[in-house]
């Protein structure tokens, strides 16, 4: 059953190798010259670069303004503890696609949010961030958000209270605590938010398609524009066994470093 | 940190702040009278009207209900069968097993897309609604089996031997034991299988045929085509009423999982 997911994978690896021809016959003439020709274009790789730089900013801004908020309900909030995460997780019941379209009715330049600025002459005119690079990062913030806050907060309420008070018992004080405690002991659930952020913000499709133009292309339009612009399904196939076989990776080397148990999402 | 606690709050206050706006302008917005999407004038259910008029959208909304049933249905029962076979039994390659369930999960979504419409085209499959719903299949099952595979480590299998030893033979069992102990983690998995299928952009959008749309492909091309405009605010807020009715019955699900 396992091999029907991977069927696809099968057919789009043989076209990688260039053993399926213009008229869809196999062919056992395997060729690494689809690899090459990706694998030396610099185009390809600017925006496979772009794609790890979007990705990259993406995690970092997600733990900045993540970490304070799992911080603050997990060792602040006494009473309703699970009503505030719960607060936090109802946007994210919205699917990705309509999250995505209500960012954009806040981005774009008629939207009701540069209006209030503008009538509280607080800009001079509207802000024109749709189909930039900020747009595309800010709506993977936006979409992305709750896949660092959860870990974290999962990691943060089973982490043992009493070392923080046995660190300032022994005259820590608070910014060393943090410093020297709770941010070792809080490592598993950044690295855990980092991989759930980080995979599928590298591989994006959608948002750098609705908020980004050609400019903010990441590697997912690139797969898509030679499959079904260019109908070149050789180099997109070994662009797209490329992108997996790093995707791959980055997974192993996680679990190799926590173990499986970092999986059981 | 005293002193830090002020600071914790508010900026814990902006960032719900952040997570809601967008959703909260799009819904008000959605009632807006004018076709302005920066100035609101009155009340009004205008652009619903216009929505609700528009058979294309129920079209849309009934293909991905059926779908989605018909991909949770399937999902259901493959991945039952998955993991009770990774729980209960130790065969060779069973760990191979277990990591093949856990890639697709992983692999980018655009590439499995293309992936898939690439097999269809090489096996000359027409696209439409089967090729959908084998899309969704594929994907959902190793969600339902992760799920399952879950709860079903604390399974206590004791209460099947007494079944048996009391003279139940294996569907019984099976029917009468297993399935209902097992039903909050079936009905957890079954939603979570069917909300994959409902909100799913990519597949659908590379895997269907000519005529054959849900309801996020309409989203989409409206999206794609003209960007923010006031009726589709309204649609969307009319689908992501949908989508929160069916967090709310998860949630629930999931609750009493938990019990």
């Amino acid at each position: 059953m396992a091999i029907w997911f991977y069927a696809p994978f099968f057919i789009v690896g043989l076209y990688s190798f260039d053993m399926i021809n213009i008229n869809r016959q196999i062919v056992f003439t395997p060729s690494l010259v689809h690899y090459s020709r990706v694998l030396s274009w610099t185009g390809a790789m600017g925006i496979f670069l772009r794609s790890l730089y979007f990705a990259g900013v993406t995690v970092l801004l997600c733990l900045l303004i993540g970490y304070p908020v799992a911080y603050y309900i997990s060792f602040k909030i006494k009473k309703y503890k699970d009503l505030f995460i719960i607060l936090f997780i109802i946007p994210f019941w919205v699917s990705f696609l309509l999250r995505t379209y209500a960012m954009m009715s806040i981005l774009d330049e008629r939207s009701f949010l540069n209006t209030l600025l503008t009538s509280l002459g607080l800009i001079d005119s509207p802000i024109k961030i749709m189909y930039t690079d900020a747009a595309v990062i800010l709506v993977m913030v936006y979409d992305y958000l709750v896949m660092m806050v959860l870990p974290l907060y999962a990691n943060l309420e089973k982490l043992d209270k009493t070392l923080l008070e046995a660190a300032s018992t022994l005259g820590a004080g608070p910014v060393r605590t943090f410093l020297k405690v709770t941010l070792p002991l809080s490592m598993p659930g950044i690295l855990a938010g980092f991989l759930l952020v980080f995979i599928p913000t590298v591989g994006e499709f959608v948002i750098p398609e609705l908020v980004g133009g050609p400019n903010n292309y990441m590697v997912g339009n690139l797969i898509y524009e030679f499959f079904m612009g260019a109908r070149h399904w050789w180099i997109g196939s070994a662009l797209s066994m490329l992108f997996i076989a790093f995707i791959l990776s980055l997974v192993i080397a996680y679990v190799r470093k926590i173990g499986e148990r970092g999986l059981a999402f | 940190m005293k002193g830090t606690t002020p600071f914790l709050k508010i900026f814990t206050i902006l960032v719900f702040l952040f997570l809601y706006s967008p959703i909260i302008v799009m819904v008000v917005f959605s009632f807006n009278e004018s076709k302005s999407i920066g100035v609101f004038t009155n009340f009004s259910f205008r652009w619903y009207e216009k929505v609700i008029n528009n058979p294309e959208v129920w079209k849309a909304l009934f293909n991905s209900f059926w779908v989605g049933a018909v991909v949770t249905i399937v999902s259901l029962v493959l991945g039952l069968m998955m993991a009770m076979a990774v729980t209960r039994y130790s065969f060779s390659g069973k760990s191979i097993l277990e990591s093949l369930i856990l890639i697709p999960v992983i692999i980018p979504e655009i590439a499995e897309a293309l992936s898939l419409l690439i097999m269809y085209i090489f096996l000359n499959i027409p696209l439409g609604p089967v090729t959908v719903i084998i899309g969704h299949i594929a994907f959902d099952v190793s969600f339902v089996t992760i799920v399952m595979r879950a709860r079903m480590a604390g399974y206590d299998k004791s209460i099947e031997e007494a079944a048996r030893t009391l003279g139940a033979n294996e569907f019984q069992t099976f029917f009468r034991i297993t399935l209902p102990t097992l039903y909050p983690a079936i009905l957890a998995a079954g939603l979570l299988a069917f909300t994959l299928s409902f909100d799913d952009l990519i597949k659908t959008l590379f895997t269907t045929g000519p005529g054959f749309k849900t309801l996020p492909l309409i989203v989409w091309s409206s999206a794609a085509r003209g960007g923010v405009s006031p009726e589709l605010n309204s649609l969307s807020s009319f689908a992501l009423s949908i989508s929160f009715l069916f967090a709310v019955f998860r949630l629930r699900a999931e609750r009493r999982l938990e019990r």
